[in-house]
C-alpha cells in the first residue's frame, strides 16, 4: 500500500509542486492550507509523514502544528519534515546541537527542495520510523 | 640728555622753586609739567598719568595736605613726594599718613632731589607692577567664575544626561536631562550614593568597577539597558583620573536610544519580511521549473503547460511586489526635490477610471463616477496621486465580487477636496481596520479568498496622502462593502 503524506503549506503552489513530485514517486498525498485543517485531516486519516511549512500566514502556526502533533496521543510518533523559506539570517537556528531539540521535528529543509532531495529525505524519515 | 620718558609734575606757588626743579629734572632727562597751586595740580593729575608728583605743602587755593587727601578720596594712585620748608618730623609723618611716599626738606640741592625722585620713580614702577598683577588676578578670577557658569550652563542644557561621581560613589553632578531620563523623583541627588539614586544595577556596578579598579588609561565602558518603562538607554562611563592616574571619580553620559532601537527593529522586521516575500515566489518558480526539468511532467503535456503558466504568474506577482517596494521607497524618500505643483484632481481621476474600465468589465463590475470639474487645485505630485488613486480603485475592483459596483466621487468640502472610492466588496472587519494600512498586512478574508496582493498598496496610499498634507479614512461593513476617502487641503492661492 502506498505511504500517505500530508502537505501543510499556505502557499498552494508549494503544495502542488511537492504533490506532483511525491505522486510521481508513488506516494499518496493530501494537503491542508491552515493549521486547523491540518490537524483535522491528521486525526481522521492515517498518515505516515507530515511535511509542514514553518512560516504560515502568521509566524508561529507552523510551530503550533508540530506541538499539537506531539501533544496528540495518536499522532505523537508521526515523523515531521519542516520546510522553511526563512533566510538563515532571520535568526532561526536550524542546526541545533545533538539532544537539544527545542523544535519537535525530525528534519528540516530550506525551500525550494530539488525533487530528488525531497524524495530522499522523505524516504529516510519513513524508513527510520519503520 | 637722556629722555627717560618719565613724566613728573611739580606743584609749588614759588616760581623759583618750580623753575629750579624743572631745570634739575629736565637736565636729567625727565619730562616736567608745572602747576602753581594744589587745585591746578589736582586737575592735571586727574587728566594725565604722572609717574611722580613733587608738591609743596604751603600753597594758596589748595595746600599739599589737602591735595594728598583729595588724591586718597579719588583713589588716585600716584607716587607723591612733598617738599617742605619746615622739615619737621611731624609734618613728614602727617604727609606720610596721607599717602606721601617721601619728603624733601627745603632748602635742597640737586643731587638730593634727583636721588629722591629716582627712589620715588622706582616705587611708582613697583606700584604699577602690583596694580597690573592685581588686575590680572581679578580678571582671572572673573574668567574662572564665568567659565564655571558657562560649563554648568552647557551641561545643564545638554539633551544627553550627565552624572559625575566622586571616589566615594557620591553624585556630585547630575544634569536635568539625566534626572528626566532616569525618572528620578528625589529632590536632593547631590551627595547621595549612586546605588541609592540609580535603580539600574548594571550601571551602578560599572560605576563601582571604574572606581575600584586601578585603571591605567582613560577607558570608557559603554552599556545599554532597558528602563522599567521600556525605554532603552545607552551609558558611557569614563573614569576621572588624577595626575598619578588614580581614579578620583566617574563621568557617565546617558543617551536615550529608544527611537533608534525602534527604527532598527522596524528596519530589520521589514527586511526579513521582504526577503520572505521575495523568496516564496522565487522558490515556487524554481520548484515548478524543477518539475519540468526532472521530467516529472514529461508524460503530461497539459500539466506541463499549467506548471509553466503558474510559474509565469508567480514571476508576475514578484514583479508587482518589486514595483510596490520601489514605490514605497520612492514615497519614503522625502526628497525636497520632489516636484510638488498645483494639480487638478478631476483629470487624474478620470484617467484612473478609464484605465481600470476593462478590468471592471472582466468581472462585470459597474465602475461609475461623479466627478465635479473646475474645483480648486491642490499642491501635489501627479505621479504619486496617480498611484494613490490607482491603488484605491484597483483594490475596490479586486475585493468586489462579480456584478458589484465601484463608485468614484470627487467633491469640495469647505477648504478641502475629497476623493471617495466605494465598493460593494467583501468589507473589512472592524478590529483590523487600523492594521490595513500597515506594510504587508493582509486580512484573513483576503487570504482565504486567495485574492492576490502584496500587502503594500494601502500603506503606499497612506504615505502619499500624508505627503500631500492629506489623510485617508475607511468605512466598511463586512460583506457589504468599503469606502475609502482621501481628503486634501486646497491650495490657498487657488481659492
Amino acid at each position: 500500500m502506498a505511504q500517505k503524506i500530508l502537505l501543510v503549506d499556505d502557499d498552494a503552489d508549494f503544495i502542488e509542486i511537492n504533490e506532483s513530485v511525491l505522486k510521481a514517486y508513488g506516494f499518496e498525498t493530501e494537503s491542508a492550507t491552515t493549521s486547523e485543517e491540518a490537524m483535522q485531516k491528521l486525526r481522521q486519516g492515517s498518515f505516515d509523514l507530515a511535511i509542514v511549512d514553518l512560516m504560515m500566514e502568521d509566524l508561529d502556526s507552523g510551530f503550533n502544528i508540530t506541538y499539537a502533533i506531539r501533544d496528540d496521543e495518536n499522532l505523537r510518533e508521526l515523523p515531521i519534515l519542516m520546510l522553511t523559506s526563512a533566510p538563515k539570517k532571520t535568526g532561526f537556528n536550524l542546526n541545533f546541537p545533538e539532544g537539544k531539540e527545542w523544535m519537535k521535528v525530525d528534519d528540516f529543509a530550506e525551500k525550494p527542495l530539488k525533487p530528488a532531495q525531497l524524495v530522499e529525505r522523505v524516504k529516510k524519515l519513513l524508513q527510520k520510523n519503520n | 640728555m637722556v629722555d627717560n620718558g618719565e613724566h613728573i609734575l611739580v606743584i609749588d606757588d614759588e616760581e623759583v622753586i618750580r623753575s629750579g626743579c624743572q631745570h634739575i629734572l629736565e637736565s636729567s632727562g625727565y619730562n616736567v609739567d608745572l602747576a602753581d597751586n594744589g587745585q591746578t595740580g589736582l586737575d592735571m593729575i586727574m587728566k594725565n598719568d604722572y609717574d611722580l608728583v613733587l608738591t609743596d605743602i604751603m600753597m594758596p587755593e589748595m595746600d599739599g595736605m589737602q591735595l594728598l587727601e583729595e588724591l586718597q578720596n579719588l583713589e588716585k594712585e600716584v607716587v607723591t613726594i612733598v617738599i617742605t620748608g619746615y622739615a619737621s618730623i611731624e609734618s613728614a609723618i602727617d604727609a606720610g599718613r596721607k599717602g606721601a611716599f617721601d619728603y624733601i626738606p627745603k632748602p635742597f640741592n640737586p643731587d638730593e632731589i634727583l636721588a629722591r625722585v629716582e627712589r620715588g620713580l622706582q616705587q611708582a614702577k613697583h606700584l604699577q607692577e602690583v596694580r597690573r598683577l592685581r588686575e590680572e588676578r581679578d580678571r582671572n578670577l572673573l574668567e574662572i567664575s564665568n567659565e564655571r557658569a558657562r560649563t554648568l550652563t552647557i551641561i545643564n542644557s545638554m539633551s544627553e544626561g550627565v552624572i559625575a561621581t566622586n571616589r566615594q560613589k557620591q553624585v556630585v553632578l547630575m544634569n536635568p536631562a539625566a534626572i528626566k531620563m532616569l525618572r528620578i523623583k528625589r529632590r536632593r541627588v547631590i551627595g547621595q550614593t549612586v546605588d541609592k539614586i540609580l535603580r539600574m544595577p548594571d550601571l551602578v556596578n560599572t560605576i563601582n568597577e571604574k572606581l575600584e579598579k586601578v585603571t591605567e588609561t582613560l577607558k570608557t565602558t559603554k552599556l545599554e539597558f532597558d528602563t522599567p518603562d521600556e525605554r532603552v538607554l545607552q551609558a558611557s562611563i569614563t573614569p576621572i583620573l588624577d595626575e598619578k592616574k588614580a581614579c578620583i571619580g566617574t563621568v557617565t553620559v546617558l543617551f536615550d536610544i529608544t527611537k533608534e532601537k525602534q527604527v532598527e527593529q522596524m528596519k530589520s522586521d521589514f527586511v526579513s519580511h521582504v526577503s520572505h516575500e521575495l523568496k516564496a515566489p522565487l522558490g515556487a518558480i524554481e520548484g515548478y521549473l524543477d518539475l519540468v526539468l526532472d521530467g516529472i511532467t514529461a508524460n503530461d503535456p497539459q500539466k506541463e503547460r499549467e506548471v509553466i503558466e503558474k510559474s509565469r504568474n508567480r514571476a508576475q506577482s514578484l514583479s508587482h511586489l518589486i514595483n510596490d517596494l520601489l514605490d514605497l521607497s520612492r514615497v519614503d524618500r522625502r526628497s525636497p526635490a520632489k516636484e510638488m505643483e498645483p494639480v487638478q484632481l478631476d483629470g487624474i481621476l478620470k484617467e484612473t477610471i478609464e484605465f481600470y474600465k476593462s478590468k471592471a468589465e472582466e468581472k462585470s463590475i459597474k465602475l461609475s463616477s461623479s466627478i465635479s470639474s473646475d474645483l480648486p487645485s491642490i499642491r501635489g505630485n501627479e505621479q504619486d496621486l496617480n498611484r494613490l488613486f490607482a491603488n484605491l480603485v484597483s483594490n475596490a475592483i479586486k475585493y468586489t465580487p462579480e456584478n458589484g459596483t465601484v463608485k468614484v466621487k470627487l467633491k469640495q468640502i469647505n477648504s478641502h477636496i475629497r476623493v471617495k472610492v466605494s465598493d460593494t466588496g467583501i468589507g473589512i472587519p472592524e478590529d483590523v481596520r487600523d492594521k490595513i494600512f500597515d506594510e504587508f498586512y493582509r486580512t484573513d478574508n483576503a487570504l482565504k479568498k486567495k485574492i492576490s496582493g502584496t500587502g503594500l498598496g494601502l500603506s503606499i496610499a497612506r504615505k502619499i496622502a500624508e505627503e500631500h498634507q492629506g489623510y485617508i479614512e475607511v468605512e466598511s461593513n463586512v460583506n457589504e462593502g468599503s469606502t475609502f476617502s482621501v481628503t486634501f487641503p486646497i491650495l490657498k492661492s487657488s481659492t
